[in-house]
């Protein structure tokens, strides 16, 4: 036993096969059929009347319920993004491009999104953008219907506007 | 014994155990379920000073999908928080370690996960050695049957009595509104129906089912502000056993017998027969009579009344069959087992389970009196 075995060792093979089949939820649910109507909502809270985009069935922070649905706007700030230089798995992205945190105008809460049609350079904190959507007939109800966000050309927000919703 | 912390049940709540809940993630199943164990208790998520919840990320399919449940927890202002891979009675137990060290009064012990979305006796089957067990095919029913067939061998036992025992659970799941399985059954209905792994008919173990469940824990002071009728915690203890199936005796559970006994001396119990209700973590008619036996049960007997809730054959959502079993005895101390009502109970066990063929098991004690002076 002092020596290891000189013929080679045969491995279990474990390869495995787990398949999920989630449900999206009501809310999930409702959240995705809007956006194949370009539009986007939220849920709000019943304490605090804080909207949570996407809707969730209860506020984090006040542990309340979400109980009514609330459009709000395809268009917010962005209020911290960051430069990727490197490949992101499963997309076909040019890189370097901008991945940024955009509170959407009447949510409490932000998104993640792509900033596209400038200069990564250019990005910066308070930049207002908007959505770019899939054209109509081509959107699905997933995320993807989003396609990204552009800057508007509006003034800055200032940053008391967006500071509480990094 | 030295004197502990007086610890009580004081709140539970679940959801009627489904087959697939279509419309809520399992987050969106916990978070009523939370709602209404802290309603129950006339309290606000403030009242509570820890939280840990009970799940498993194969089952979820999502690495680290536990801390999903954080955001319908009411984990803000940030808590003391712990997560278990294992079942709720199992949570409890490290809630009640933690009471018992005086570094909170209140704990909050929460359940989730949709079994439905994933495939069960897959997971479970990744749960055995991965060179010995799981490569040849093993699942949670062909474990459970290689356990009963030595259970059978051992005693004696027919496949008649398995009949009587799932009949006997049938028949009370009738009963509950919160069991999956509402539909009785009779003890020939059930040997008529088909093997599903030999011993074990399809009549004789649970289908895959999913819930919420959530149970709330309070010491000595605060209990009696929670709860008109706490249900102390008596005794506790649990045991595991070795992964290697071939090592073990599996017609006995060694471990429940040694948790059994620990938790009896902690409670001043002399026997299992002395407490008026039993709820058993028992997935199988031999599984049952397993437990039985170790307990020191007699099978038989009118009192205690073992499983009136139908058990886990009439509702088995993995992670939360053992909370379940704590939560439906606080219910029938607490005089909250509506339509199944064990009457003048004052006294109960509840245990839990983990792993395959009983691997490791917790034997709770509980009282209507409070068990230290």
């Amino acid at each position: 036993m002092s020596e290891p075995p000189k013929d080679p060792v045969k491995y279990v093979d474990s390869a495995v096969y787990l398949p999920y089949n989630y449900v999206a939820g009501d809310y999930k649910a409702r959240y995705l059929a809007a956006l194949k109507d370009k539009r986007i909502i939220g849920s709000k809270c019943s304490k605090t009347a804080k909207v949570f985009v996407p809707p969730l069935v209860c506020s984090p922070e006040s542990f309340a319920p979400c109980d009514t649905f609330v459009d709000v706007a395809d268009r917010g700030v962005v209020t911290t993004f960051c430069i990727v230089n490197i490949p992101v798995i499963g997309r076909d992205l040019e890189i370097p491009y901008v991945a940024a945190s955009v509170a959407l105008d009447g949510a409490a809460i932000s998104i993640f999104a792509l900033i596209q049609e400038c200069k990564p350079a250019d990005v910066r904190m308070g930049m207002r953008v908007e959505a770019v959507w899939k054209p109509d007939g081509e959107r699905q109800g997933d995320h993807e219907d989003i396609q990204y966000f552009r800057p508007t050309g509006e003034p800055d927000a200032p940053q008391a506007s967006y500071i509480n919703r990094l | 014994m030295t004197a502990l912390r007086n610890i009580a049940i004081v709140g539970f709540a679940q959801l009627p155990i489904v087959a697939r809940d279509e419309h809520r993630m399992a987050t969106e199943m916990l978070y009523p379920a939370i709602r209404r164990a802290l309603a129950d208790c006339g309290v606000e998520r403030d009242d509570i000073d820890y939280q840990i919840a009970g799940s498993t990320d194969y089952m979820d399919g999502r690495p680290f999908g536990f801390v999903a449940a954080l955001d319908v927890m009411g984990s803000w202002p940030a808590r003391q928080d712990l997560h278990l891979e294992m079942d709720a009675a199992f949570c409890a137990y490290y809630a009640w370690v933690r009471m018992q060290a005086g570094e909170c009064d209140t704990a909050l012990v929460a359940a989730h996960g949709k079994l439905s979305e994933g495939e069960p006796n897959r997971v479970l089957n990744l749960q055995l050695d991965p060179y010995y067990h799981a490569a040849i095919g093993l699942d949670a029913a062909s474990t459970a049957a290689l356990q009963a067939s030595a259970y059978m061998a051992r005693t004696g036992t027919t496949d008649r009595r398995l009949a009587e025992i799932a009949a006997r659970n049938r028949t009370a799941g009738a009963r509950n509104s919160d069991a999956q399985v509402r539909a009785p059954a009779s003890a020939d209905e059930l040997q008529h129906t088909p093997w599903l792994v030999e011993p074990l008919r399809s009549g004789y173990v649970p289908p895959v089912g999913e819930t919420a469940t959530c149970l709330i824990l309070a010491a000595e002071g605060k209990a009696e502000k929670f709860c008109d009728r706490p249900v102390w915690i008596h005794g506790v203890d649990h045991r595991t056993e070795m992964q290697t199936l071939g090592a073990r005796d599996l017609s006995r559970s060694a471990s429940t017998q040694l948790a059994a006994q620990k938790a009896f001396a902690m409670a001043d119990l002399a026997r299992a027969g002395d407490v008026d209700v039993v709820e058993l973590s028992a997935a199988t008619p031999a599984e049952e009579l397993i437990l039985c036996d170790a307990l020191g049960l007699d099978t038989h007997a009118d009192r205690p009344v073992i499983n009136p809730s139908g058990g886990p054959l009439c509702g088995n959502p993995i992670m939360m069959t053992g909370g379940i079993r704590l939560g439906e005895t606080f219910r029938q101390l607490a005089g909250r087992a509506v339509g199944r009502e064990v009457h003048g109970a004052a006294r109960g066990i509840a245990h839990a389970t983990q792993g395959h063929c009983l691997q490791h098991n917790i034997v709770w004690v509980v009282g209507s009196e409070r068990r230290w002076s």
